[in-house]
C-alpha cells in the first residue's frame, strides 16, 4: 500500500442551479446558470493507517469532497490520487480497494436478508466465489450480526442497518474507508460502537477519512482534522495542534445584565487577559465568549469590570478549549448554526 | 479475460437480486403473467369474435393469413413481454433503487455501470421468457390454440432479439437517470413499440409510413418468424431478410442504446444528480 | 350537521381537489398521459379491428349486427374512455388513502374534523376533472380522426348517462378505499377487479359474443350497463326514455354499493382506531 492515502491539490466543484429545458437545448441558447462553488481549490494529504477528519458544517462541502473521492462525482478542476491511482482517469482501479459509507442505513435492500444483501455486493465487488462466503462469515461476525444474518433487513433496528452498511463497506478488504456522517442518527450507545469500531480499523492499518459536524467525534477519533466552510480548509491539524493555534486553553462563556452602552468599555478591559471570540445581546443580557489562558486570572478581571461598569455578572461557566471554539474563531459562527 | 469473468459474475448477481425481491412480492408477480391476459388477449379475442362469420376469424384470414385469433394474439404476447423486458425491466429497477437509495452503493464498486443495466435486462429476459411461456400454455389449453410451436426456432429468435432488448434497457435505463419522472414516457413508449411490432394486429393494417417504423423494430421481425413458424402464417418479407433484419435492427438498436447509457453515465459523473432523487 | 359544518366540508372537498390538481400539475408526465392514452389506446383496438374485419363487407355486417352500429372507431373510442375513468375511480381513493397512510399524513388527515367523506370521496371527486377531459379528447379524436361528430344532443344524453352512473363508480372506488385501509397493500386486488371489468364489461365488444355464463357476470356489475348506455345516446341516436331501464338498474346499484361504502368504511375506521393501525403502514 502506497504510504500517501489521498494526494490532492486543487480540487474544486462547480454546480449549475436549476435546469435547462429542453427547449433551450434544443435552440442551444447560452447556458446562463447561476453556477454555485462546492468545494474551492481544496488540498489534502492524507497518510496511509491515519483517521482524518473533516469537520465543517452543514453546506461547508464535506459530502461534495467525499464523493468526489468515491470517485461518484467528477471535480471541475483539480488533481488527485487515491492509493495511487488518479481520480479521473482510474477511477475502477481506485473502487476496487475502497470501502464507503456515503449514504447510510437507507441503502440497503430491505428485501433481501442481511447475507443475501453482502453476497450482492461481494458479486459487485468482484471477491472471488471462493472467498466470498468465508469473507461475509467474517465481517458479520465483525460487525456483531451473525445471529440475524438471515433476517429480512426490513426488521432491524437503525443501529443494525448502519452496522450492516459498514459491514458491507468492509467487504473489498479496504486499504481506504471513506465515511460520511456515519453517526448520524444513532442513539448513543449505537454511535459509541461505531467509534470504538473506527479505530479498530486504524489498528487493523486502515486509512479512514470520515466528515462530520459532531466537533467531539472528530475530537475524539481524529489523529488529524481538516476544518471547511463554505469549501475551502481554513485550518488543517491534528486536534490538539488545533486548539493550541487558539492561544487559549480554557474558554469562560459569561452573561451580564447591564446597559448596552457599556458593552463596548466592558469587552475592552476583557481583551487585556484573553480574547473575545463572540458577542451577543439577548433580552437585555450580554453574551460573552472569552479565550484566555487561564480562568483563573480572568475571573477577578471580569467582576472588576462588571462592577466598574454597572454590569451584574448573572452566569460563568469555565470549559476547556474544544474545537467549536476553534472553528468560532476561524469562522465567527457556531458549528451548529 | 479475468475481467469479462468478473463483471459477468456480476450481471447474474445483479440479475439474480432482481429476480429474488420480485418472487417475494408474490402477489406482483402472479399479476405480471395474468395482466395482459386480461387486458390485452380477452378483450382482443372478443372483439375478434364480434366481426366472425359462422365462428371463423375470415377477416384475419385476408390480413395476416390464418383464422386462429387466439394464436395470432397469444403469440403476439411474446412480442410484449420482450419489450416489457426492456423498457420495464429496467425503468422500474433503476427507479426503485434511485428512490430506496440502493444505486450509490452500487456504483461506490468496480462493477461497471453498464452491467447493471445488463443484469437487470437479464432478469426481465428470463421473466418474459417464463410469462410468454404460460401465457402460450394457457392459450393451447384454456383457449383453443393451435399452436404448434417449433421450439428449436425460438432459440436463436429469442437469442438475437435479447441484444435489440439490451439496446432498450440501455436507452430506458438513460431515459431514468436523467428524468425524474419518466414514468410516463417509457409507458407510452413501450406501447407504441409493442403494437407496432405487430402484437395485437399485423402491421399491414398501418398506414405505410408508419409500417416504415416498423420494420425497424427487431420485435416486429421475432414476431413474424415465429408466427410463420407457430401458424404457417404467410412472412412480411422473404425469410432470409427477416433473419437479417432481425440481426441488423437489434444490433443497431444495442449500439445506439448503449451509447445513450454512456452518455448519461458521464453526464452523471459531472453533475452528480444520483443521490438527488 | 349544521350548515356550518357542511360548508366547512365543501371547503375541505374543494381544497381536496385544488391539491390533487396542484400536484398533477407538477408532474407533466401525469398532463401527457391524459392526451395520449385516451387516443392511443383505443386506436391500436381501431387498428386491430380493421385487422378483424379485412375489408369485407360481410365482417361489417356482422359487426353492426352484434353492436347495433357500424361506427367501429366510435364503439370502440367510447368503451375505452369509459375503461380510463374506470381506472381512475378505483385507483383513486384507495391509492391516495393508502399513500396518505405510507406517508404517515393519515392520523394527521383523520385529527381534523373534516367529514370521513371527505377523506373517502375528495380525491375521487378531484379526479372527476379528468374524467371529463377523456370525454372531451375521446370526442375531439373522434371528430378530427373519423369524421364522428357529436352534438350537443347527444353530448347532453351522455351526461346524463354519466351522472347517472357516477354514484355507482365512485362507491366502487370508495369501498376499494376501505377496503385498503383494512388489509394494506391490494395492488393486485385492484388489477384482478379491473381485469374483471375489462375482461366482461364490454369495454371493446358487445357482451352478446360472451358466453352466457360471463353474460349474466356482465349484467351484474355497473360499468356494463353505463358503456352500454353511452354507446346507444352518442353512436346510435337513441334518447334518454329509450334507456330508462338501464338507468334505473344503475342508480339502484349506485345507492346500494354507496351504502355498502360508508358502512365498510367506518367499520374500519373503527377497527382501526381500536387496533393503531391508522398510523401504521
Amino acid at each position: 500500500m502506497p504510504a500517501i492515502a489521498i494526494e490532492a491539490a486543487g480540487l474544486t466543484k462547480d454546480f449549475e442551479k436549476g435546469r435547462r429545458t429542453v427547449w433551450q437545448r434544443l435552440r442551444r441558447e447560452r447556458d446562463r446558470r447561476e453556477r454555485f462553488r462546492a468545494v474551492d481549490g481544496v488540498d489534502l494529504h492524507v497518510e496511509a493507517g491515519e483517521i482524518f477528519g473533516i469537520l465543517g458544517p452543514n453546506g461547508a462541502g464535506k459530502t461534495t469532497t467525499m464523493r468526489m473521492l468515491a470517485t461518484l462525482l467528477e471535480p471541475t478542476s483539480g488533481q488527485a490520487t487515491v492509493l495511487g491511482h488518479d481520480l479521473v482517469t482510474e477511477a475502477r482501479a481506485i473502487r476496487r480497494r475502497l470501502g464507503a459509507v456515503l449514504s447510510g442505513e437507507r441503502s440497503l435492500y430491505w428485501k433481501l436478508t442481511a447475507r443475501e444483501n453482502l453476497e450482492y455486493f461481494a458479486a459487485l465487488y468482484h471477491v472471488p466465489p471462493a472467498e466470498t462466503k468465508g469473507r461475509i462469515a467474517e465481517i458479520l461476525e465483525i460487525v456483531h450480526l451473525t445471529d440475524r444474518a438471515d433476517d429480512y433487513v426490513e426488521k432491524y433496528s437503525t443501529g443494525m442497518r448502519q452496522r450492516l452498511v459498514l459491514a458491507r463497506a468492509l467487504l473489498p478488504a479496504p486499504s481506504l474507508l471513506l465515511l460520511d456522517e456515519p453517526t448520524v442518527g444513532l442513539d448513543p450507545q449505537a454511535a459509541r460502537d461505531l467509534r470504538e469500531r473506527v479505530v479498530q480499523l486504524r489498528e487493523e492499518g486502515r486509512t479512514v477519512l470520515l466528515t462530520t459536524h459532531y466537533m467531539e467525534e472528530a475530537d475524539q477519533l481524529c489523529d488529524r482534522i481538516a476544518i471547511v466552510d463554505h469549501g475551502r480548509i481554513v485550518a488543517l491539524d491534528t486536534p490538539a495542534g488545533l486548539k493550541r493555534d487558539l492561544n487559549a486553553t480554557e474558554v469562560v462563556r459569561l452573561e451580564l445584565h447591564g446597559p448596552e452602552r457599556s458593552d463596548a468599555a466592558l469587552v475592552a478591559r476583557l481583551e487585556s487577559a484573553g480574547q473575545v471570540a463572540q458577542r451577543t445581546r439577548e433580552n437585555g443580557t450580554l453574551h460573552l465568549t472569552v479565550h484566555c489562558q487561564s480562568a483563573r486570572e480572568l475571573v477577578p478581571l471580569v467582576i472588576d469590570a462588571a462592577r466598574a461598569e454597572d454590569a451584574e455578572l448573572a452566569n460563568i461557566q469555565v470549559q476547556p478549549v474544544s474545537l467549536e471554539d476553534v472553528f468560532i474563531s476561524l469562522t465567527g459562527r457556531a458549528l451548529r448554526e | 479475460m479475468g475481467e469479462l469473468r468478473q463483471e459477468a459474475r456480476a450481471a447474474w448477481a445483479i440479475a439474480r437480486k432482481e429476480l429474488q425481491v420480485f418472487a417475494r412480492y408474490r402477489l406482483n408477480a402472479v399479476n405480471q403473467v395474468i395482466q395482459p391476459l386480461y387486458q390485452t388477449l380477452i378483450p382482443g379475442v372478443l372483439l375478434g369474435a364480434t366481426f366472425a362469420i359462422g365462428g371463423q376469424a375470415v377477416g384475419l384470414a385476408e390480413t395476416a393469413g390464418t383464422t386462429d385469433i387466439v394464436g395470432y394474439l397469444f403469440l403476439g404476447m411474446l412480442a410484449l413481454n420482450l419489450a416489457s423486458a426492456g423498457f420495464w425491466s429496467v425503468a422500474f429497477s433503476i427507479k426503485q433503487e434511485l428512490d430506496a437509495g440502493t444505486l450509490e452503493p452500487a456504483w461506490l464498486t468496480p462493477t461497471r455501470r453498464e452491467t447493471f443495466v445488463v443484469g437487470m435486462t437479464a432478469a426481465g429476459l428470463v421473466l418474459a421468457v417464463i410469462a410468454t411461456v404460460i401465457l402460450v400454455l394457457i392459450g393451447i389449453w384454456l383457449f383453443g390454440a393451435d399452436l404448434a410451436p417449433r421450439l428449436l426456432i425460438a432459440l436463436p429468435v429469442l437469442a438475437i432479439s435479447a441484444f435489440g432488448v439490451l439496446g432498450i434497457g440501455y436507452l430506458v435505463g438513460a431515459l431514468v437517470l436523467r428524468m425524474r419522472d419518466a414514468n410516463f414516457f417509457v409507458d407510452a413508449a413501450d406501447f407504441i413499440f409493442v403494437a407496432l411490432s405487430g402484437a395485437a394486429f399485423p402491421i399491414v393494417v398501418l398506414p405505410d409510413l408508419v409500417q416504415w417504423v416498423s420494420y425497424l423494430l427487431p420485435t416486429t421481425h421475432a414476431l413474424d418468424l415465429m408466427r410463420v413458424s407457430a401458424l404457417d402464417t404467410p412472412p412480411l418479407l422473404p425469410l432470409p431478410i427477416e433473419w437479417l433484419l432481425l440481426v441488423v435492427t437489434s444490433a443497431a438498436l444495442l449500439v445506439v442504446g448503449r451509447a445513450a447509457w454512456l452518455r448519461t453515465e458521464h453526464r452523471l459523473r459531472v453533475r452528480g444528480t444520483l443521490g438527488q432523487h | 350537521m349544521n350548515a356550518a359544518s357542511v360548508i366547512a366540508d365543501a371547503r375541505a372537498f374543494w381544497a381536496a381537489t385544488r391539491k390533487e390538481w396542484r400536484i398533477l400539475r407538477r408532474y407533466p408526465g401525469n398532463l401527457l398521459s391524459f392526451i395520449f392514452w385516451p387516443i392511443a389506446l383505443p386506436l391500436a383496438y381501431v387498428f386491430q379491428a380493421q385487422a378483424f374485419s379485412g375489408g369485407r363487407d360481410d365482417t361489417m355486417a356482422a359487426f353492426m349486427e352484434r353492436t347495433g352500429t357500424n361506427e367501429v372507431a366510435g364503439f370502440l373510442f367510447v368503451g375505452w374512455a369509459t375503461y380510463m375513468w374506470l381506472s381512475i375511480v378505483l385507483w383513486g381513493p384507495g391509492t391516495a388513502l393508502r399513500t396518505e397512510q405510507i406517508r404517515g399524513s393519515l392520523e394527521a388527515i383523520f385529527l381534523t374534523p373534516a367529514s370521513r367523506l371527505v377523506v373517502l370521496f375528495g380525491p375521487a371527486i378531484s379526479q372527476l376533472v379528468w374524467a371529463v377531459w377523456i370525454f372531451v379528447v375521446v370526442g375531439v379524436a373522434l371528430w378530427i380522426g373519423f369524421g364522428v361528430s357529436i352534438g350537443p344532443v347527444e353530448a347532453l344524453r351522455a351526461l346524463t348517462v354519466i351522472v347517472v352512473g357516477v354514484p355507482a363508480l365512485y362507491a366502487i372506488g370508495a369501498l376499494f378505499g376501505a377496503v385498503v385501509l383494512r388489509f394494506g397493500e391490494v395492488h393486485a386486488l385492484v388489477q384482478g377487479v379491473r381485469g374483471l371489468f375489462t375482461a366482461v364489461c364490454g369495454m371493446s365488444f358487445p357482451i352478446i359474443v360472451l358466453p352466457d355464463w360471463a353474460q349474466v357476470v356482465a349484467l351484474s356489475l355497473p360499468p356494463t350497463y353505463l358503456i352500454a348506455d353511452l354507446r346507444a345516446v352518442l353512436l346510435t341516436g337513441s334518447g334518454v326514455g329509450r334507456i330508462l331501464g338501464d338507468l334505473a338498474i344503475l342508480a339502484g346499484m349506485g345507492a346500494v354499493l354507496a351504502v355498502a361504502a360508508v358502512v365498510a368504511f367506518r367499520r374500519t375506521e373503527l377497527h382501526a382506531r381500536r387496533g393503531g393501525r391508522l398510523a401504521q403502514y
